[in-house]
């Protein structure tokens, strides 16, 4: 407003402010959270004052039209921009989202976050910082290329030619089958899952597995079952499992609630074996050497552990070692942990160190950048163990208990094995662990936790104290067991070692020299690094992502690294490592009123999966080695074996791919490679994706079914590890939907993924779906008859009595709660039919909950004693048993049972691959303001950096002669052209531009991610006929995943971690040509 | 051992710190802002933040981040430098406005009259800045895709997130395509609109590094107040006599 402006005008603009406008004095009301009043002389005229301050500060603007800070005005939900999920609070103005900010109630964006009880109205004028893509998701919701309708394919695959359909007709089509594109018959869901009966898939799992375990013969197994073996995909393989097996659900970013209505159609409904996640694209070698690091002694195996890791709790830490993690730019990290790091460093001078080859704008704010070479990540471990053991900079003390009772008379809450014994093979490798009955003595038997199971047999573990050997039980917190750390020596004319001893052995295999040439660093700098991570007790953590797992050897470079922290004893300390921790929502908990597990008809799925999850000579495959590809006993959700297997048909055919919010083409290193299998119906008769546009993976679709974004949805995002405090956040819808409105089960809801699932389970029929199907008179309708009771679960609470259940909202909220959704159409919100679903009990506390977006435990609370209060609390495994015993499916060589360093790259096989003449080593980053393949267009982010480009050394400039701007293309071994050859769209040329950095190791060269598309608008598209006009601004830069290396021995999937299952990121040779 | 837990986010503190100011007599306060590099990410949430705060079109930005590399490998650092409109106590760009339309309010903050404003761009020249951009009506959206029933499509996607401008200065500006701010000088104005109504400017909020501190100068008690006393205080062009109320800390 012009200075020249008179009062009645002012007064005017303010009339003419949107409904639901400024309240002045509402916005005059001193909060008792800012202080104001404690800042005025009093109440009265303190009010009376600001009145007048506040028009006079008005002096240069009106106040009318500014509504964005009104509590009516806001929706607390999370983002989903990328994998972090940060809190946030959706302001909507006329309908329309106007603005995302950081919600104050969430500790993801604000520390410490506003306390629980916070009224809405206070928390409506704070808000917590977001990152650039977060601030931007309102062009992920507007997004001119988002399909609102279901689309089928008009051409071949991969034309990106299609026809827009009604969403009734493609359900029936995928269900019913037929010809469907007039390419001759095409089995529909209903034929390839047609075994609904789930006490004859459990007869039938029984004895295929007997079968397997050579109990029972293929003869009698196939006279038993005569009349069903029509419904397994080999009678001679009957533990390949049912033909349901081969329909295959494959997502890319998913999250709970939607996980559970998935897993609901598809595992309990559709009775299939084959629904895999991501993980192994991401950072699958940390989660499953993790997991096998959380394996617990449990009646005689090693068993249990949890896909999960650790990482710092960042906000408490005297020293950070961040390797391959880079928390400026992703890594979970911008919003949550970057305040706690510059906090640490500006107010507390705590010292920060980054192993990275490229100087990463985390690395910029270090203390100690470590350019280390790719290859070389485990080789710095394996220094910094050396340099911990040879200066003893260890905690003896802690690595001395050998079981729960000795860690918990030390006041540790975890334990480790280090003093436990390990025999030797003959060739004196280490083999499983010395027990009991090696000493003679006789095991023990138990009874099962389940008393009807029976009992089973205890061989206590050795270790040795003094000169004499000690037998334990690793659970059992009576009786303290602490041992030697270095044992090399004869027990009982058996050859044994301690676990520390084998690791010592290994870290001085070479000296801290020969490491740090290995690593490519100056052994002053590991050694300043060295000291500063062990000069802090249990305030130090080594904080590992991709850059340590995602290498052939991942899985061996996680471990050593854990180990480092294992030195120091870091684990449940405040500054050490911490894990996740959420509130569970399920409905499991006593307490909890909905269980939303129940599944009438429930088939538990069995049979071998497409990603041969299992062991391979344990299976009726196994004709010897290699097999055809590659098992995966110790690893989980391998994204880079599904289409592949499926290409290969190993160890089947699949019949029908759905593939929900993941591009597994443009994602994965070699992505490329699946194109060829993708394109051919032949190889996989029928492909569905769930998608917000039409991707570089969805292109290759028979159906794209539009789904809601992030802002219209629902999903129950969970935590990171980083994460101390227990919370349990969600997103909810907070935009109108955008997508056609679509009628399921009689109900109008918008298409999305819940309205396909749903769709799809009518028209099949399912028992777990529809009326009752949660239990009686609870129906499973509408996507809130799901979400709705699970909030209610987080607003019940955990305990029995009741004690922790949230508060009720008050009717003042209350009002604000139906006033922030009167933009929502009823087909997502009705605030009868929601209360209804919860029941009026307990409807005002699930108010509450949804006002705040979540459930979270205060930051304080977190900490106690200097110890973390959620705790991890268990044995942390550092040998392997498992592996011991378990033979390598393409060498059939046990697995190396604990953590060294290998040397990279290899193939599935073990062997290494050079690739001469190939200069430099690709490896890939974040770049902060993308989301690797869906943040394109997002157009304001696509302003501040329109183009990734090919970083490379200056020095490698120099010998390459190369400046920058220059035009490049990136050529592989396994891709000598430097192309992607996308079918029927052609070869797409990988080429991009060179940018010189000081900043950068030489020898590497490095693109961010997220660019280089040429689907989702990026690149010719026709619907109905019409050619839609594509946008230059969404195919610029360089996507050069083609040039990573394909594995020689599979053919057509990248490289490979055979034990942790990552796709290999780091480890491809290329060599850059001038174009 | 260790530092003590947080009481508070600098968020909080520097909230409390605007109601304070929001209570004086306005002719009192001096809006002050200052960023300290050591703790800048290069992140760019401000420079989006203020984007999506602004509804800013293509072509206009009031706070980039300037990116930097120092030195040679492997002694390298990275500079980030944000750069918002540096406030000037005594601002080149106001005398050379033809129609006094751009001048500083008594906070000390520059505006732009976007009434009087008549796109002559003498203010772009005059900033030794370069703090100030030209809105010549572009859209995010131009020349994206329509296909009315099969994708939300350009007219959705504009109405969702251009169509209707900020509400800058508190006032509802005409839909866009129909007068200012289209045409004008803009520049940032420290969320003005924001701070009458109690919240922080926008680049402060969603200061992922908590870089960026503002509040009163003439507040002695206030955050930025106490980080004005730092020896690593330095602002930017000081020999051009400016006198920016935006503050650098080194």
């Amino acid at each position: 407003m012009s200075r020249r402006r008179g009062d009645a005008e002012m007064l005017k603009s303010q009339a003419q402010a949107p409904a639901g406008g400024l309240d002045r004095r509402d916005f005059l009301k001193c909060s008792a959270l800012l202080g104001g009043s404690l800042a005025l002389a009093g109440a009265l005229p303190a009010a009376l004052r600001l009145a007048q301050a506040g028009e006079a500060h008005a002096q240069d603007q009106a106040t009318g039209a500014y509504v964005h800070h009104l509590p009516e005005n806001q929706i607390m939900s999370v983002c989903q921009q990328c994998n972090t999920n940060c809190g946030i609070k959706v302001k909507i103005v006329d309908g329309r989202v106007a603005k995302i900010d950081g919600s104050p109630y969430n500790p993801f964006t604000m520390t410490p976050q506003l306390p629980y009880a916070t009224p809405l109205k206070e928390a409506a004028k704070v808000e917590g910082a977001l990152c650039p893509k977060g601030q931007a998701g309102i062009q992920t919701l507007y997004d001119p290329y988002r399909i609102v309708k279901v689309l089928k394919r008009a051409g071949k695959r991969g034309e990106n030619k299609w026809r827009a359909i009604a969403f009734e007709q493609a359900v029936a089509e995928i269900v019913e089958g037929g010809n469907l594109f007039g390419e001759g018959p095409v089995e529909g869901l209903k034929d390839i899952c047609a075994l609904r009966d789930a006490k004859v898939h459990e007869a039938l799992a029984k004895d295929a597995a007997a079968v397997a375990g050579k109990k029972m013969t293929l003869e009698e197994f196939k006279a038993k079952h005569a009349e069903n073996l029509k419904y397994l995909i080999d009678p001679e393989h009957p533990d390949l499992g049912p033909r349901n097996n081969q329909f295959c659900f494959n997502w890319g970013r998913l999250k709970g609630g939607r996980s559970e209505l998935i897993k609901r159609l598809v595992n309990d409904g559709l009775g299939t074996n084959n629904a895999h996640g991501h993980t192994t694209v991401c950072q699958g070698s940390l989660y499953f050497t993790c997991k096998a690091m959380s394996d617990q002694f449990v009646e005689g195996k090693f068993t249990g552990g949890s896909k999960f890791y650790w990482q710092a709790d960042t906000g408490n830490c005297e020293f950070i070692l961040f390797v391959g993690a880079n928390p400026a730019e992703a890594n979970y990290g911008p919003p949550h942990r970057m305040p706690k790091v510059t906090r640490l460093q500006s107010e507390g001078g705590v010292k920060i160190a980054v192993a990275d080859p490229r100087l990463s704008k985390t690395a910029a704010r270090a203390w100690k950048w470590l350019p280390v070479r790719p290859e070389g990540v485990g080789a710095l471990g394996m220094a910094m163990i050396n340099w911990i053991m040879e200066n003893r900079r260890f905690d003896a003390r802690y690595l001395a208990c050998a079981n729960k009772g000795a860690a918990k008379a030390a006041g540790e809450p975890t334990w480790t094995q280090a003093t436990w014994l390990v025999k030797l093979t003959p060739e004196g490798k280490p083999g499983p662990f010395l027990r009991a009955s090696d000493l003679g003595i006789a095991p023990v038997k138990r009874p099962k936790a389940k008393a009807e199971e029976g009992e089973w047999e205890f061989d206590a573990f050795v270790a040795l104290a003094g000169d004499k050997p000690v037998t334990f039980d690793p659970n059992d917190d009576k009786n303290a067991v602490t041992g030697d750390l270095l044992v090399d020596r004869e027990i009982n004319g058996l050859k044994a070692k301690s676990v520390f001893q084998i690791y010592k052995e290994a870290a001085t295999a070479k000296s801290f020299k020969q490491w740090a040439e290995l690593a490519g660093l100056e052994p002053a700098d590991i050694d300043e690094v060295a000291w500063e991570f062990t000069n802090h007790v249990e305030r130090a953590a080594a904080d590992l992502h991709r850059g340590v797992s995602q290498h052939t050897q991942g899985f061996y470079n996680v471990v050593v690294w854990m180990f480092v922290n294992i030195l120091i004893g870091n684990h449940d300390w405040m500054g050490g490592l911490a894990k996740a921790t959420t509130y569970g929502y399920d409905g499991k908990k006593e307490g909890q009123p909905f269980d939303t597990s129940k599944s009438p008809g429930k088939i538990k799925p069995w049979g071998l999966d497409i990603i041969r999850h299992g062991v391979y000579d344990k299976s009726t495959l196994f004709q010897g080695y290699p097999a055809k590809r590659v098992w995966y006993p110790f690893a989980t959700d391998i994204y880079q074996e599904v289409i592949p297997s499926a290409g290969d048909m190993y160890p089947y055919q699949i019949k029908a791919l759905m593939i929900y919010m993941g591009t597994p083409v443009y994602a994965l290193p070699a992505g490329h490679a699946l194109v060829e299998i993708l394109r051919d119906p032949k190889k996989i008769p029928l492909i569905i994706a769930s998608d917000i546009t039409v991707g570089e993976t969805s292109i290759y679709a028979d159906y794209v079914f539009p789904d809601l974004t992030y802002l219209e949805r629902w999903e129950f995002s969970g935590s990171h590890p980083s994460m101390a405090p227990k919370i349990g956040p969600f997103r909810q819808p907070a935009a109108a939907p955008l997508t056609e409105t679509v009628t399921v089960y009689g109900e109008k809801m918008p298409l999305s993924l819940e309205s396909l699932l749903l769709g799809l389970a009518e028209k099949l029929g399912l028992k777990n779906f529809g009326p009752n199907a949660l239990g009686e008179g609870r129906h499973l309708r509408r996507q809130e008859d799901m979400y709705l009771r699970m909030v209610a679960n987080l607003a019940a609470g955990e305990k029995a009595d009741g004690s922790d259940r949230v508060p009720a909202a008050s009717p003042e909220e209350m009002e604000i709660f139906i006033k922030a959704r009167r933009h929502l159409p009823p087909t997502v919100f009705d605030a009868a039919r929601w209360r209804a679903v919860v029941g009026p009990e307990l409807w005002p506390h699930v108010v509450y909950v949804l006002n705040r977006g979540g459930r979270f435990q205060e930051y304080a609370k977190a900490f106690k004693d200097g110890q973390l209060t959620n705790k991890y609390g268990k044995m942390v495994g550092i040998y392997f048993d498992n592996l011991a015993k378990t033979k390598h499916s393409m060498t059939g060589q046990t697995y190396l049972p604990h953590g060294d360093y290998l040397p990279g790259p290899a193939d599935c096989t073990g062997k290494l691959i050079e690739d001469p003449g190939y200069d430099l080593t690709l490896i890939t980053y974040k770049a902060v303001t993308q989301t690797k393949s869906r943040t394109v267009g997002n157009y304001w982010l696509q302003a501040v950096y329109p183009e990734n480009r090919l970083d490379i050394s200056a020095a490698d400039a120099l010998r390459m002669g190369l400046k920058d701007g220059d035009l490049v293309k990136v050529v592989s071994a396994s891709n000598s052209e430097g192309v992607w050859d996308l079918g029927p769209l052609g070869k797409k040329p990988m080429a991009g531009k060179v940018k010189v950095l000081e900043g950068m190791r030489p020898g590497v060269v490095a693109f961010s991610l997220g660019h280089g598309h040429w689907a989702q608008g990026a690149g010719a598209w026709e619907i109905d006929g019409v050619a839609l006009t594509p946008d230059s601004r969404r195919a610029t830069g360089i996507h050069a995943n083609a040039a990573m290396r394909l594995d020689p021995v599979l053919g057509n999937t990248g490289l490979v971690d055979v034990v942790g299952g990552s796709a290999v990121f780091y480890q491809s040779r290329v060599k850059l040509i001038r174009v | 051992m260790g530092m003590p837990l947080p009481v508070e986010d600098h968020l909080i503190t520097m909230q409390r710190d605007l109601k304070r100011a929001l209570a004086k007599e306005p002719g009192h306060v001096r809006w002050t802002m200052v960023i300290d590099l050591a703790r800048c990410i290069g992140c760019h949430a401000c420079t989006i933040g203020c984007v999506a705060e602004n509804k800013l079109p293509p072509g206009v930005v009031y706070r980039p981040v300037v990116e930097e590399e120092l030195g040679r490998y492997p002694d390298v650092r990275r500079r980030f430098t944000p750069r918002p409109c540096q406030q000037c106590q005594n601002p080149p760009c106001t005398k050379v406005c033809p129609v006094t339309a751009t001048y500083k309010n008594a906070q000390g903050v520059v505006v732009v009259d976007y009434d009087r404003c008549i796109g002559c761009r003498y203010c772009l020249v005059a900033c030794p800045y370069n703090a100030r951009t030209s809105d010549f009506g572009e859209w995010y959206v131009k020349g994206t895709a329509m296909a009315e029933g099969k994708l939300v499509g350009r007219e959705k996607a504009g109405q969702g997130y251009e169509a209707t401008p900020a509400a800058e200065y508190g006032r509802q500006w005409p839909v866009r395509g129909q007068g200012s701010p289209m045409g004008n000088a803009r520049k940032c104005h420290f969320c003005l609109h924001r701070l009458a109504v109690g919240l922080l400017p926008a680049c402060v909020t969603t200061c992922v590094g908590r870089a960026t501190y503002f509040g009163d100068r003439n507040d002695a008690a206030s955050l930025v107040s106490e980080l004005l006393g730092s020896p690593r205080l330095r602002t930017l062009k000081p020999e051009l006599g400016t006198q920016p109320a935006v503050y650098y800390l080194n």
